[in-house]
């Protein structure tokens, strides 16, 4: 039975390679698009799961309240919180806590690199996150002053085969850090990567033992290991009402709260966005978007299935019916509907390898991700796989089956059968459906990627073309001010340099130095606030376009440090409607008193995505962070300018890397996450219409092919091309019509809640779903008139002749 | 074998029945060679098909080998006619993506006979018709005459007591349609009762009986 079911599915599928290669072709695509999907979610779950401890693991979240108001939501909040709920709580087991360090240059012998991933960190920490010591010992490899614990990479890239263990690594030619253990590299798929721990009492011995038990200073990721069977929602209460006990009378005092929150460690990487987070984290809700793309695709390709099965139901019809007559039961006839299903689902499986092996790497590179297909070992991939095949084979397959399977012999063998009218109603809905989600996709691509455009094309407020940054140097000495200066003159001299600034800042990112605790001079301190702070030089206004909307910029050639500069969010933030009102005024900052001097514009130092912050300028004589060199719009010389430049740093600051940027670029990077999302959405809402194509492209071809008899009559008896064209053409035309009445509210309604993660957004247009949508008409048209224009012009003789 | 009582077949058309068949009373002893006749539209086909458990009679008792089968589900009627019916029909419905083999092997597999089984008695009949090295091709490479050879072939591969044929040689030249009755005849004479539907008196003068049919009614004035 088994073999004859196979041979009458294999003669069918070679008879009828269009057919056969539209739905193998179009399920191949949904199951290799499900399956890249799936793994990219799977990865994007997975992180921090290897910790053999994940499900126990919590980080302390920190918010903020002033005056009953949410101020700032902390991911890394106050080093003190760690000790208070160890020691009260005992389902706490343990706390690791970590600051980061910053850029600093690591050097050994004569072997030196920037380096950024660099934390301070407790001795706990090893232990809680399970990195064994590969060399040397991680129990008590953070316990001492000057203690250093480096990756296995870091280890290969400073003393490549030496034995890395006791020797120093000096961290800006200041300090000389002592390296006690050599642990693996951080997995790409934890949100706390590293190359290099330092000892936490080395920043206790640098920044005063009230460190350990601070709670107002932000800036510390603290983790704590849980007993076995805690409750974490009950854990939290308990920590909250600790920290009442200990400090609400404090606070009260200060009209201020704090309130924490324990997030599991799994959860951290895509639902963590708050301030200081170790690194930007992913977005959950993407996350999920490409999954109901993923369902979308393969639903997609399981109606192509099953509208070109039931269209086709009138060839398969007489084959039906003889076998029934032959004796076959209605049963035999499903289970051979279903096998010829299985075998397509089957070759559609082999065909979505071949498609995921071969696109891999582009699909990284579009989703900027590292994947590689580790389908083989993964036992889930494995289910996955089976779940798609198993539910493609039944779900195309029993529809088809049970309608050929229901035929009457005898209606079937007298031709009495309807010929184009079976499932129509049901194909047609099953067309809207595929092409409501590809309408969908579609805007949802055309809305990325004009908001893209939009945030790109914004005034920024601050000039960031025709910039070079240098990163300034970490390692300096007693005359670094000095050599500041005679480095800028050098500079300046450079032809095609107009501008150097130095500055603590540069736009394209969140401002580290946030500060709390400043009010104007007399008013209530209880009424402070937080202010992100700049530090910059007298250069700085001109050279980044900043324009001074009262007062003045600091002076030149002075050392203007009792004055500061406020933006207009800041001027509004400490209480004046008029930048006029708020000159000359007086601030409390951090014990000292600072004069309003000079009032500027906001400008965009992050992605539109965020609001104007409010900025406080500072000047600084000695910012090392970056050097922003503002070129002359002429300068197309690149190459020989940096080389230049490289050639003075050499000279100016040795010991330093010199590293650079362009500042458009550096800016743009913040839009990455959002290029990305765009391109991998563009991806699939692409494969998701070309296989709705693929599917009308099957119908159109065999609706034709059943119409050839009456529109060679039409023809007789008078009709021409454009009057078949038509005819032939609105009946699969007015399923894509009702598909994008249906479609739009929907996708309005996701674009809208999509919109919201923008602070400075498009507002829809109808033009954004118009154009869409006569971009999907103009594809379906098209695809259909290779059809019909074959139909509508055939020489009506030869199609009646056959009849 | 066959007895039909007072069988009658109607579809509604504007809310009144439109006889088909009306009233038949018949009956077909084993052995027979029946012809049934009759301008188009008098109902000999949907007589046939009822015969051949195809359809189902509007009213009226059917009888086959004393089974009433009006009164048994589809399964169990399936079972009948799988092990006693063969049809050949006048537009010969081979299965196109089956070899002319496969085709006469499949209601073999249908009544679950073993795979050595079912060989040997495709080769016996494959070699009985003369259409061995036939067997490979596909229906649409062979002739009218030599698809209804097939056809028969299939029809009686299953060794059926009673085959019904509805204008078995209507597709056919005359020199094909003689061959096929005298077949028929052979037939006869080894035993298996045959029902033919044909316009043909010569055809016709092949059976041992002819039933005139006339607007759905059994015409005895001829």
């Amino acid at each position: 039975m088994i073999a004859n079911f196979f041979t009458i599915a294999r003669r069918n599928l070679l008879s009828h390679k269009a057919f056969s290669f539209i739905n193998i072709f179009g399920l191949a695509i949904g199951i290799a698009a499900s399956l890249l999907i799936f793994q990219y979610a799977r990865y994007e779950l997975s992180y921090d799961r290897f910790q053999p401890d994940s499900g126990r693991i919590y980080r302390l979240q920190l918010d903020r309240y002033n005056n009953g108001k949410l101020s700032t939501q902390w991911a890394a909040g106050a080093a003190g919180i760690g000790p208070v709920v160890k020691e009260a709580l005992p389902e706490v087991e343990s706390f690791a806590r970590l600051r980061e360090a910053g850029t600093t240059v690591a050097s050994y012998k004569d072997r030196e690199f920037r380096e950024t991933r660099m934390y301070f960190a407790n001795d706990a920490f090893l232990s809680m996150f399970a990195y064994k010591a590969l060399a040397g010992s991680s129990a008590g490899a953070l316990k001492d002053v000057n203690a250093v614990v480096i990756t296995t990479s870091t280890a290969r890239k400073f003393f490549g085969t030496e034995d890395p263990i006791g020797k120093t690594i000096s961290m800006n030619k200041s300090v000389d850090y002592k390296i006690t253990a050599v642990v693996p590299d951080p997995p790409p798929n934890t949100h706390l990567k590293f190359d290099f721990l330092l000892s936490w009492p080395t920043l206790v011995k640098r920044a005063g033992p009230d460190l350990e038990t601070q709670m107002n200073w932000d800036a510390f990721l603290t983790y704590i290991l849980v007993r076995p069977g805690t409750d974490p929602a009950l854990l939290e209460k308990k920590i909250n009402s600790t920290v009442q006990a200990k400090f609400g009378a404090e606070m009260r005092a200060e009209h201020s709260n704090m309130i924490f929150h324990l997030q599991a460690l799994p959860d951290i990487h895509l639902y963590s966005h708050y301030m200081f987070e170790a690194e930007v984290n992913g977005d959950g809700k993407a996350v999920y978007f490409l999954l109901a793309i993923a369902v979308f695709i393969i639903v997609i390709a399981w109606i192509n299935y099953i509208n070109l099965a039931t269209a086709r139901s009138i060839n398969r019809a007489k084959e039906v019916g003889i076998r029934k007559v032959l004796g076959s039961i209605r049963r035999q006839l499903i289970g051979q509907f279903l096998f010829e299903s299985l075998l397509i689902n089957g070759l559609a499986v082999i065909l979505a390898f071949l498609l995921i092996l071969s696109c891999l790497p582009l699909f990284n590179y579009i989703t900027g991700k590292e994947l590689h297909f580790s389908l083989l070992k993964d036992p889930v991939s494995w289910l996955i796989l089976a779940m798609l095949f198993i539910t493609g084979t039944f779900l195309s397959g029993l529809y088809p089956a049970f309608v050929l399977s229901s035929f009457k012999p005898i209606a079937v063998l007298k031709g009495k059968l309807s010929k184009t009218g079976h499932g129509a109603f049901l194909r047609q809905s099953l067309v809207i459906i595929q092409f409501a989600a590809s309408l969908i996709l579609m805007v949802g691509t055309f809305s990325v990627y004009q908001q893209l455009h939009f945030m790109q094309r914004q005034d920024l407020g601050v000039q960031i073309n025709q910039t070079l940054v240098l990163k300034g140097p970490g390692v300096l000495d007693s005359t670094y001010t000095n050599k500041l200066n005679a480095f800028k003159t050098e500079m300046l001299r450079l032809p095609g340099v107009r501008q150097l600034s130095a500055s603590t800042e540069v736009p394209g990112g969140k401002v580290g130095w946030n500060a709390g605790g400043i009010h104007l001079v007399g008013s209530d301190p209880t009424q402070s606030n937080q202010y992100r702070i700049i530090g910059i030089d007298n250069n700085f206004l001109d050279a980044f376009g900043l324009r001074l909307l009262k007062g003045r910029n600091f002076y030149t050639g002075l050392v203007d440090s009792q004055a500061v500069l406020f933006n207009e969010a800041a001027i509004k933030k400490i209480g004046f409607n008029h930048p006029e009102d708020a000159l000359n005024k007086k601030i409390e900052f951090w014990g000292k008193q600072y004069t309003i001097v000079g009032v500027v514009s906001n400008h965009h130092q992050e992605s539109l995505k965020q609001d104007y912050d409010a900025h406080i300028f500072r000047y600084f004589s000695d910012a090392n962070a970056y050097y922003s060199l503002k070129l002359t719009a002429d300068n197309n010389n690149w190459p020989d300018l940096i080389t230049s430049v490289r050639q003075q740093w050499k000279t100016f600051f040795p010991g330093n890397p010199f590293e650079y940027f362009f500042l458009d670029e550096h800016f743009a990077e913040q839009y990455k996450a959002d290029r990305q999302f765009g391109q991998t959405f563009g991806l699939f809402a692409g494969l998701a219409i070309f296989v709705s194509c693929l599917g009308l492209l099957g119908l159109a071809a065999f609706v034709t092919s059943q119409r050839t008899k009456e529109i060679g009559i039409r023809k007789i008896v008078g009709a021409n091309l454009p009057n078949i064209l038509l005819l032939l053409t609105k009946d699969f035309i007015r399923p894509v019509l009702i598909s994008f009445l249906i479609a739009t509210p929907v996708t309005y309604y996701l674009l809208q809640k999509w919109l919201e993660n923008y602070t400075f957004r498009i507002s829809p247009t109808p033009w954004m779903f118009v154009l869409p949508a006569l971009l999907i008409l103009m594809i379906a048209l098209l695809t259909i008139s290779t059809q019909t224009l074959k139909a509508a012009s055939a020489n009506p003789a030869k199609s009646l002749r056959s009849e | 074998m066959i007895e039909l009582k007072r069988i009658s077949k109607w579809v509604n058309v504007g809310g009144k029945p439109n006889f088909i068949l009306k009233d038949i009373n018949l009956e077909i002893r084993e052995g027979e060679f029946v012809s049934i006749m009759g301008p188009s539209g008098s109902g000999k086909s949907s007589l046939l098909n009822v015969i051949g458990m195809l359809d189902d009679a509007s009213e009226g008792e059917y009888y086959f080998l004393s089974q009433a089968v009006h009164t048994l589900k589809e399964k169990q009627r399936s079972q009948l006619y799988k092990q006693y019916i063969g049809f050949v029909f006048q537009a010969y419905h081979l299965i196109d993506e089956l070899t002319v083999y496969e085709n006469i092997e499949t209601p073999l597999i249908y009544q679950n006979i073993k795979s050595s089984e079912r060989q040997a008695m495709v080769a016996d009949i494959l070699d009985r018709f003369q259409i061995v090295g036939k067997k490979g091709l596909f229906p649409t490479q062979l002739s009218g005459g030599q698809q209804q050879l097939v056809g028969i072939a299939r029809a009686l591969i299953g060794k059926p007591k009673l085959l019904l044929a509805d204008e078995p040689t209507g597709n056919l030249n005359s020199k094909q349609g003689e061959e096929i009755m005298e077949l028929f005849k052979q037939l006869n004479n080894e035993g298996v009762t045959i029902i033919q539907v044909t316009h043909s008196e010569k055809n016709a003068a092949y059976g041992s009986r002819i039933i005139n049919l006339l607007d759905g009614r059994i015409d005895n004035n001829i």
